[in-house]
């Protein structure tokens, strides 16, 4: 089925549901005509209105990357969750080691030279960032606990 | 005060060296960010303004260093262009034409150093404009009422759906989805909290930071591992004369200075950027010119034109943002934002309770592009050089300093995980052709429109009469109206006339 008919109901949904959500949106106290409700409500209204006129009439077929495609851009995601995950138990420096390796191997670099850039970008940024102009990273739960 | 002495004033606080400083470096990562393709303004701007933010730069300073940023972008997208024939960002589109055919003649400095040039004369002619104009819009500006401020935000989006052109729906939409998810969060008149879903995280609603950071840069990311292959395109050595001659000076300036003015006006209209500026200005030239010309085929014209024209919307764009608090464009949406996070409400006010901010820019934006000027005509090879940095290194370098920006915000994984989130549903969005400038257009926008239309609404007690009472509403509600069903009657008569045809 074309993208935008997917997207199009996916949206329809969502609104929907966002728009039984946000009638519970009620104060106690009003002091006001117009209470929390009413905008969100107004948004999920025109969203469902431009969904369905995408349904209607759906644009051109998206050219979505093949399946080898697909898979390193999962994989690139699945990074950057992890990155997320660990980056306060492992710390900013070996998590962005990490990250650059699979980064780097998705670009097409070789393993050395993902290893060491990894290492220089890990050690490196974290003292530009956290020691010389005091935007704070962790320094990692891990290797607090062995120090 | 007149406006220059206020201008004067502002001199004086862009000339303190820590804002000299942050414009040079600002100005050095802007043609850098510009230059590589698939980077542009609004990925650098996005990038830069967590950590200027996290270094506790102060709001003029930040200011100073995102606008230098924004404009070295639109200086740098040109190398790419004339040396690769790939564009560095979507407004040196049109500078590849006649730019690579120039290099391939053996004229690439030539194609360089004019462009640079043009793209100067394009920033300072119209920063002028900027200091004219904007101080006449925001004194206009100030008697707007919370009606006027609906009518003028539903504008501002109803021009970027009606400027995109052929996808109005889906620019709306986009715009519809930046508004949502502004509302999530405590409702500041009520408290009551929505579409929070009990999470802590989500109370203060969605990080302005994440979402940016999101939408901007890893999709981005995401885009660019897609259409990562491993042969690259052939880099044209930068040999041969570097400077441009007296000849050539006198051939381009005029389509320089009207591709200028045209550019800014472009600017100043919120939505329409710098592409279609640049787009605009190489087609106005091709037809002045017409048969004298080579466009196509090396047009030393053809390179000055979009790239002044580019330069000068970017600027231009900052007039909506510092008079009315609507953004011209995606970054100066972004720019927005960075105002917000510091607690100032952008909008006519700025020129009276700010001047130190607003004069401070202006004056920061003469002193940045002379700065442009001698980075990208004498060292421009040391930024072709870095043209041939290997994928594999950039995107991590890229993927980590945005984290570094979105942890510096809140120090939570919550937001790095947002952060992913929100970077493939901005990637799938980017690959069904929803323009992420309407989208934090809405979201930078929401919190505003939302809060004068129920000022508006208390002040009438309830009656929606009062949204289109007075003229100024009215006039602005109808142009919307306008813009946003042009399109399609434009497209309908031109059906038309082909079938008579």
């Amino acid at each position: 089925m074309n993208s935008d008919r997917v997207f199009a109901i996916a949206w329809l949904l969502l609104s929907a549901a966002a728009a039984w959500v946000a009638t519970g949106f009620t104060a106690e106290f009003s002091y006001e005509p117009v209470g929390p409700r009413a905008f969100p409500l107004l948004l999920c209204v025109l969203m469902a209105l431009c969904s369905i006129w995408l349904l209607l009439f759906p644009g051109p077929k998206v050219a979505w990357p093949e399946r080898g495609g697909a898979f390193r851009l999962a994989v690139m995601v699945a990074a950057l969750l992890a990155y997320a995950l660990v980056f306060q138990w492992l710390g900013f420096a070996i998590a962005t080691a990490l990250l650059t390796i699979v980064l780097g191997r998705l670009f097409g670099g070789g393993w050395m030279a993902c290893v060491a850039t990894g290492a220089v970008m890990g050690i490196s940024l974290f003292f530009l960032f956290d020691r010389w102009l005091e935007v704070t990273l962790p320094i990692g739960t891990l290797i607090e606990g062995l120090l | 005060m007149s406006a220059f002495e206020h201008l004067l004033h502002g001199f004086g606080i862009a000339s303190q060296w820590s804002n000299l400083l942050v414009a040079a470096i600002g100005a050095f990562i802007g043609t850098l960010v510009g230059m590589l393709p698939g980077l542009g303004p609004i990925n650098g701007v996005a990038i830069l303004l967590p950590l200027a933010y996290a270094m506790k730069l102060p709001p003029e300073t930040a200011l100073i260093l995102l606008a230098a940023v924004y404009m070295g972008c639109e200086y740098g997208g040109r190398i790419s262009s004339i040396l690769l024939n790939v564009p560095g960002d979507a407004g040196a589109i049109m500078t590849a034409i006649d730019g690579y055919p120039m290099a391939r003649k053996g004229l690439a400095g030539v194609a360089l150093s004019i462009s640079a040039w043009s793209s100067f004369v394009g920033s300072v002619i119209a920063t002028i404009g900027l200091v004219i104009f904007a101080p006449v819009l925001a004194d206009w500006a100030v008697a707007f009422g919370p009606a006027e401020y609906c009518a003028l935000m539903v504008f501002a989006i109803a021009c970027l759906a009606g400027m995109v052109g052929d996808k109005p729906v889906r620019t709306l939409l986009a715009a519809l989805i930046g508004l949502t998810l502004a509302t999530v969060g405590v409702d500041a008149n009520s408290g009551v909290y929505r579409f929070t879903f009990d999470n802590v995280h989500l109370s203060d609603g969605i990080q302005f930071i994440v979402v940016v950071i999101g939408f901007f840069s890893v999709s981005e990311l995401m885009l660019m591992l897609e259409q990562h292959t491993e042969t690259g395109q052939q880099l044209v050595k930068n040999t041969g004369r570097m400077m441009f001659n007296a000849r050539e000076a006198a051939q381009t300036w005029w389509c320089t200075v009207r591709s200028s003015v045209i550019g800014f006006f472009v600017g100043v209209l919120p939505g329409a950027g710098a592409t279609i500026a640049s787009a605009i200005t190489y087609m106005t030239e091709k037809r002045i010119y017409g048969s004298q010309g080579t466009f196509g085929h090396g047009d030393i014209r053809g390179v000055a034109a979009p790239e002044a024209a580019n330069n000068a919307s970017a600027t231009g764009s900052f007039v909506p943002m510092l008079t009315l608090g609507v953004p011209g464009s995606g970054t100066t949406a972004v720019m927005m934002g960075a105002l917000t996070l510091y607690n100032i409400t952008p909008g006519p006010m700025l020129f009276t309770q700010q001047p130190d901010i607003v004069w401070g820019l202006i004056a920061s934006l003469f002193i940045g592009n002379v700065m442009l000027l001698v980075l990208n005509i004498p060292l421009v090879n040391l930024f072709a050089r870095a043209l041939s940095t290997p994928m594999w290194m950039l995107v991590p370098a890229i993927a980590a300093i945005s984290a570094i920006g979105v942890y510096a915000v809140h120090a939570t994984t919550f937001d790095l995980v947002l952060m992913t989130v929100l970077g493939v549903f901005g990637y799938i969005l980017r690959k069904m052709d929803f323009p992420m400038s309407a989208l934090i257009l809405g979201f930078v926008l929401g919190e505003m429109l939302e809060q004068n239309l129920r000022r508006a609404l208390s002040i009438s007690n309830g009656d929606v009469a009062v949204l289109w009472s007075s003229p100024i509403s009215a006039g602005l509600l109808l142009a919307s109206v306008t813009m946003l069903v042009a399109p399609f009657v434009v497209r309908r008569l031109r059906g038309i006339r082909r079938q008579v045809a």
